[in-house]
């Protein structure tokens, strides 16, 4: 799986950083940025709680 | 009473607004019953009333296929009522992508959760003034005195309107969020009463960015004055729709929240001693709050083409109309959703909706409602309603003009 942050839509509210920091990171330009290419299964369901919390649903989740 | 039934239920009748409040029942009847439904009645548009949250959140999350429009709510036809396509400014609420990201970009970077923080002493130094008039009287009205101000003097501040201006932009806001309401209006009808308000704001704004071309400064005037979309300086209609969308959207909502805050920690003693026992739940019950009170009634969308929502088949061009208070009782997401608890968690409402159209001013919001709550808490040692509070005339936004109340405060 890969995981994109729209960076058009990201807004820095920072949920995604919150309930997935090994995930995300909310850098300096207030954008939530991916941590890693290819994130390991065991953070499938805190990475598909970011994507369900983000309030500008900036983040897509794409399955190889 | 009638029962309920869907053939004969009312959504958009402003006047049930102000007899009754929200519909709660037959929002609850509809997700029950039929989450997506055919609205047809006598002067109104059809639409489709979307009162489920999963439905909300699958609307608002396809920005293509569900479009913003000129027509931002529905409400009853009535005479004197602006055509839809005069009503409107033009602005991020009927934009679309890729417009409306790149318009919306002139100022987000000033209400990132970072931005907005930097505003926190100055939130806190205005609510303790707004708090300190209270001092030494029993009765208000909090409305006009309290939740009225704070907002107002926030947005103000960060466009750098002078002080001896802001009760014109109150006024202004207030018609023009509410021109069919008797009390804001003034004029014959809802389109003079619009017109007129637009054309004060209009001229008021011009000289604002008159002055920031030639001197900008670090506020949000400039920022507008000076602003580009696509390259270019945004066009004066747009700069003014701007200007008006975030000084209403700034105000109204904000202050309705905090009213209806109050008005359900009165409703629930127990909540209301639970805050002023522990102030520090004032972040969890802002949201609360937010998901109770949910400002805005609806937002509306329409079909771009032929699709099926909920079962339903949609045809393209089918107006969808989103309840964001039903969306925030929803049975299958909260827990005893009719119950006013200030420690729910987690709380996910999308009272301040959900993805392209998320509002912009959500961080701010909740700094104001979570600092003028905590104050409150700390300070007010016993408040009741004084008398009984008064609803805006609106299907579009839920408002209260007036709740007076007798209280007693400290002293700082």
């Amino acid at each position: 799986m890969r995981v994109v942050v729209d960076h058009n839509l990201c807004e820095g509210n920072g949920r995604c950083a919150e309930v997935a920091p090994q995930m995300f990171e909310l850098r300096d330009d207030d954008r939530s940025y991916v941590r890693m290419q290819t994130p390991p299964q065991d953070l499938r369901a805190k990475i598909q709680l970011a994507v369900t919390l983000c309030p500008r649903q900036a983040i897509r989740l794409i399955e190889d | 009473m009638a029962a309920l039934t869907l053939e004969t239920l009312d959504l958009v009748n402003p006047d049930l607004y102000v007899q009754r409040g929200y519909p709660h029942e037959e929002w609850a009847l509809l997700r029950k019953e039929a989450p997506v439904f055919r609205y047809v009645r006598p002067d109104v548009e059809p639409f489709w009333a979307i009162t489920r949250h999963a439905d909300v959140v699958n609307v608002s999350r396809q920005p293509d296929l569900f479009k913003s429009s000129q027509l931002l709510f529905v409400t009853q036809d009535e005479p004197g009522s602006p055509l839809p396509d005069e009503a409107v400014l033009r602005q991020l609420l009927n934009m679309n992508p890729p417009e409306h990201g790149e318009f919306r970009r002139v100022v987000n970077q000033r209400f990132t959760p970072r931005s907005v923080q930097q505003l926190k002493d100055q939130v806190e130094r205005i609510t303790t003034e707004v708090l300190d008039e209270l001092v030494g009287r029993e009765e208000c009205d909090f409305v006009t005195e309290v939740s009225a101000k704070l907002p107002l003097a926030v947005i103000a501040e960060m466009f750098g309107i002078p002080r001896a201006d802001w009760a014109m932009m109150f006024r202004l806001s207030n018609a023009m969020i509410g021109p069919a309401d008797p009390e804001y209006g003034g004029s014959e009808t809802i389109k003079e009463n619009l017109e007129k308000a637009r054309m004060e704001f209009f001229q008021y704004f011009n000289q604002l960015c008159e002055d920031r071309r030639k001197n900008p400064r670090d506020d949000l005037a400039s920022a507008l004055a000076n602003g580009k979309a696509f390259g270019e300086p945004l066009p004066p209609f747009e700069l003014f729709s701007y200007f008006a969308l975030l000084i209403i959207a700034g105000n109204e909502t904000t202050r309705n929240a905090t009213t209806g805050g109050l008005h359900a920690l009165i409703s629930y003693p127990d909540q209301w001693e639970r805050l002023k026992h522990d102030p520090s739940l004032a972040p969890k019950a802002t949201e609360e709050i937010v998901r109770w009170t949910s400002p805005v009634i609806q937002f509306t969308r329409f079909a771009t083409a032929d699709t099926v929502l909920g079962g339903q088949q949609l045809r393209e061009g089918d107006i969808l109309v989103l309840f964001y208070p039903s969306a925030a009782r929803d049975e299958e997401v909260f827990e005893r959703p009719s119950v006013f608890d200030i420690g729910r968690y987690p709380n996910p409402h999308i009272s301040f909706g959900i993805g392209e159209h998320f509002c912009l001013g959500a961080n701010l919001a909740r700094l104001e409602l979570q600092v003028m709550f905590r104050q409150l808490a700390q300070r007010m040692e016993f408040v009741e309603l004084a008398g009984p509070t008064q609803r805006m005339r609106s299907s579009f936004v839920g408002g209260i003009k007036h709740m007076p109340i007798r209280y007693r405060i400290r002293a700082r």
